[in-house]
């Protein structure tokens, strides 16, 4: 009877030393003095061999990041290029993982190299321009399909390549804004001189109209004018045209009136001018 | 093996979380039990073994009210409690007094589903401790890219994202947070890289904002992450400082260009009603010079009419009559010489000095 603690408190021990917790993040798989025992322990409680005999490695079951230093690498048009880019890998056989990189530090060194020379490779092989369009997706997912080629054997699955960065070094930088400069100076000279011309023309085609405007009243005030002359010319001669010798006398009448003023004219009169005849020699006409 | 596949709610210590009272006596004695064993173990006198085995029952229940008092939890109104048994996601919780089996059967996350959270790329703000004014800190790298048409552009954006599925959140990928920020900042680099700069630093950008919005949440429903992009907002998009002013140029450039036209036709709005209202004024003159001149004739000439109606009746007389009446008038005023010429032959022109009379009438 005595021996019973003993044994309880040997048989919780035990029980301690056999069960362990797999978390939701976490897959695990058992390894029986080091040797890999097949079936992978999802999330959840499990027991194993207690202690030594066996022993749990725990590995994480989610989606990991690994960040690819940037890079200088050399486009197909020769074109140096500063590449920066992220995977994203899952481990999804945990025991290839184990037997082949043992843990996350391994494999990252490996899949590290894979993707340097799968981005070397795959950019290597297009233009720059080729990744300032739409294909640059479709760049992203063939280097992730070679690099998931070369890595099936180490038991993860690269989920998702991406370019993060893809510029140019700074010498070519330097390039690029003094020629963006330039390219904007062209443009707002451009602007200037169409600001001229078009002022230009406006200016002249409103100076334009306003000569025609004038020259096209200049002649209609002609036209009228003629009008006015001819009619007049017309009443005149109708009137006129009853007793030409009576009309020049009339006329000449009036214009002596207008003209000759008492202002501005002398008169040296004869006394035998036909106003003075009689003045000067009365007897005769009696 | 699990303990779930052995009978639903059934606890890997043999007692069941739902019916505690079922089987806890058991438990209960089985600890009396022991613990009286243990007293006899250690050989306690027979007197205090009673007031013993009371204390320590005492003492273990107190513990055992502690240890089933730690699985009491709040969740707060903007998060979501995930439950795990044995590291195995068993149900989620909603805001208020949640319990869960005490560790280590159960243990929760609470993770914020509401909350909205930023991540900047290109520029890092951060603010002074009563939040009134910020520093914005540029991050060069993040910022500048390369246009479609191999410029180089600065652009800062901000990311608003929440969690739409809290088990994914947590258990799909390691460090969802720094995966929004790298996601975005490809995704917004692969639409900049096929955008050219004009567009970029003008009408493009809201197109851009949401083409890149939907690649990242397309990227990280890919992941599985259980996050889903609230907002996704270009902040400052300019060209790098280095050419800048020859931008702001170009800008200065175009109001000169809209300056010139604006003045030339406002020239022209001054010159051409003013010469259509002289061209006005020029072809009214001519009008009334018309109906001028065709008044004053037909004026003069029904005047002219008149005068001849008589005339016909006498006409010498009449002749004779408007030619003194003429006279009369003309030399009425005027000064006057009558020189005699009879005598001379010569007429009167020997004796004019007409310089003279023209001098004398001017004073």
């Amino acid at each position: 009877m005595k021996a019973i603690p003993y044994i309880l408190a040997a048989l919780v021990i035990i029980f301690l030393g056999s069960v362990y917790i797999v978390d939701e993040t976490e897959q695990a798989i058992v390894l029986q003095f080091g040797e890999p025992q097949s079936g992978i322990k999802k999330a959840g409680l499990h027991f194993k061999r207690p202690f030594f005999l066996q022993n749990v490695v725990k590995m994480d079951k989610r989606i990991l990041d690994l960040n690819a230093e940037p890079r200088e690498l050399i486009a197909a048009d020769q074109k140096r290029l500063i590449v920066d880019a992220f995977a994203k890998f899952r481990i999804t056989n945990p025991l290839k993982f184990y037997q082949t990189v043992r843990n996350e530090f391994g494999i990252r060194t490996r899949l590290n190299s894979i993707l340097d020379s799968r981005l070397r490779e795959v950019l290597g092989s297009v233009p720059l321009s080729t990744l300032l369009t739409g294909e640059r997706s479709d760049i992203m997912r063939q280097i992730k399909d070679n690099v998931n080629k070369e890595t099936e054997g180490f038991g993860i699955d690269v989920v998702d390549v991406r370019i993060m960065r893809a510029d140019l070094p700074e010498e070519n930088s330097k390039a690029i804004f003094k020629r963006m400069q330039t390219e904007r100076e062209r443009e707002a000279k451009e602007f200037r001189a169409q600001g001229a011309e078009e002022a230009q023309r406006i200016t002249s085609r409103a100076e334009r109209d306003r000569t025609i405007l004038l020259a096209e009243a200049e002649k209609k005030a002609q036209i009228l004018r003629g009008e006015g002359d001819a009619e007049a010319t017309n009443i005149f001669a109708e009137a006129f045209g009853k007793d030409p010798e009576f009309f020049n006398f009339y006329r000449s009448m009036q214009a002596y009136r207008m003209t000759l003023k008492k202002e501005n004219t002398s008169m040296i009169l004869s006394p035998e001018s036909d106003f003075l005849h009689l003045f000067s020699e009365p007897e005769k006409r009696q | 093996m699990p303990w779930e596949e052995n009978g639903k709610g059934k606890g890997p210590w043999g007692s069941s979380p739902e019916q505690p009272g079922n089987k806890r006596p058991d438990f209960d004695e089985l600890l009396k039990d022991w613990i009286n064993k243990l007293n006899g173990f250690f050989g306690g006198s027979k007197k205090n073994k009673q007031n013993n085995n009371r204390f320590i029952l005492l003492g273990a229940f107190v513990v055992l009210i502690f240890w089933m008092a730690n699985g009491i939890y709040i969740v707060d109104p903007e998060e979501q409690g995930v439950v795990l048994r044995f590291g195995k996601h068993v149900r989620n919780t909603m805001p208020g007094l949640n319990y869960h089996l005490p560790s280590p059967i159960e243990k929760v996350y609470k993770v914020p589903v509401t909350t909205i959270n930023r991540v900047e790329v290109g520029i890092r703000s951060s603010s002074n401790l009563r939040g009134t004014s910020s520093r914005e800190a540029k991050i060069t790298e993040e910022s500048l890219m390369l246009t479609g048409d191999e410029n180089i552009v600065d652009i800062d954006f901000e990311v608003q994202w929440k969690v739409r599925n809290p088990e994914n959140f947590l258990f799909e990928v390691r460090d969802p947070s720094d995966t929004v920020k790298s996601v975005a900042e490809s995704a917004m680099r692969e639409v900049i890289g096929r955008t050219p700069i004009a567009d970029a630093l003008t009408e493009g950008r809201s197109a851009i904002e949401f083409e890149t919005k939907e690649i990242v949440q397309s990227i990280l429903d890919s992941y599985n992450a259980g996050i889903e992009v609230v907002l996704l907002q270009m902040r400052e998009v300019q060209p790098p400082t280095a050419v800048i002013d020859a931008f702001r140029d170009v800008q200065s450039a175009r109001a000169d260009r809209d300056r010139a036209r604006n003045e030339a036709e406002a020239y022209r709005n001054d010159i051409i009603p003013r010469a259509r209202g002289e061209s006005e004024k020029i072809i009214q003159g001519a009008e009334a010079y018309k109906q001028k001149t065709v008044a004053d004739a037909q004026g003069q000439a029904s005047r002219f009419v008149s005068v001849y109606d008589q005339y016909r009746k006498a006409k010498d007389v009449t002749r004779k009559r408007i030619y003194l009446e003429t006279m009369e008038e003309i030399l009425g005023g005027m000064d006057k010489v009558i020189i005699d010429s009879r005598g001379s032959g010569t007429g009167v022109v020997p004796y004019l000095p007409l310089p003279q009379l023209n001098s004398g009438k001017k004073q």
